[in-house]
């Protein structure tokens, strides 16, 4: 029987002084504010790229720059290198606290609101350009205001999410 | 004093906190909840809240990364 008690996870104050840290590494290695769903909107974009579709006249593309430096493209760039690394580091984790394991999908119902869930965070990434790491997390310290904006609505969001969920979803 | 169950495998938050916050509103004092999870955040946030609310908590790995949260309802 292992120790269960010594694999206490850590607190959360812990782990956000390490991300506040990690976000000044990064902001200082790469130049440029961390961001996750902008990695996802890169992969999307390059997989349609692959397909052979031009991106590139895309409207969003020609409102909004893409962001990427020059010689990037969208599969090779910093943001898809962080989040390659996010997915190694927490495997790595995991398998060093035995605790991986494969994880099933409880009903058709918890599918379905998972992917209309994700869509609707995408969608809304993409309006607020971030999630709560590009918009909020990395523009705080910027002292940006849209990142005090995002996160007041965002706390909103949550607290209207838990109130429906705790009403009509569980 | 009754014996309670919650199936919260395969889900991640804040369902488990929400559904242990709804299931703890209909049982009496004394009675017992036994919530079986694997997801790890859970034995963080759903062991602080229940603490805060001054009711009765333990927890034990079961499995790999598969928890069982203990809940006495104390008030």
């Amino acid at each position: 029987m292992k120790d269960v008690k010594s694999k206490k996870p850590w607190p959360y104050w812990v782990g956000g002084i390490l991300l506040g840290i990690i976000n000044i590494i990064i902001l200082f290695v790469t130049g440029k504010p961390w961001k996750i769903t902008t990695a996802f909107l890169y992969i999307g974009a390059g997989f349609i790229e692959l397909l052979g579709v031009d991106v590139k006249d895309w409207y969003y593309f020609n409102v909004y720059n893409n962001q990427l430096s020059l010689g990037k493209t969208f599969f090779n760039n910093e943001l898809i290198v962080i989040i390659v690394a996010i997915i190694i580091g927490s495997f790595l984790s995991v398998l060093y606290h035995s605790e991986f394991k494969f994880k099933k999908i409880k009903s058709k119902r918890q599918f379905l609101a998972a992917l209309i869930g994700g869509i609707l965070m995408g969608y809304g990434t993409r309006l607020s350009f971030g999630c709560n790491i590009g918009a909020y997390f990395s523009a705080i310290p910027s002292f940006s205001v849209h990142g005090w904006v995002f996160g007041i609505f965002m706390f909103v969001g949550a607290w209207i999410g838990c109130k429906i969920l705790f009403k009509y979803l569980l | 004093m009754a014996i309670y169950e919650l199936d919260c495998m395969y889900e991640a938050c804040p369902i488990p906190l929400l559904k242990v916050l709804k299931k703890l509103n209909d049982m009496k004092v004394g009675d017992i909840l036994i919530i079986k999870t694997d997801h790890s955040c859970s034995i963080v946030n759903v062991v602080e809240w229940v603490e805060k609310q001054g009711h009765y908590i333990d927890y034990l790995e079961t499995g790999e990364g598969e928890w069982e949260i203990y809940i006495e309802k104390a008030k």
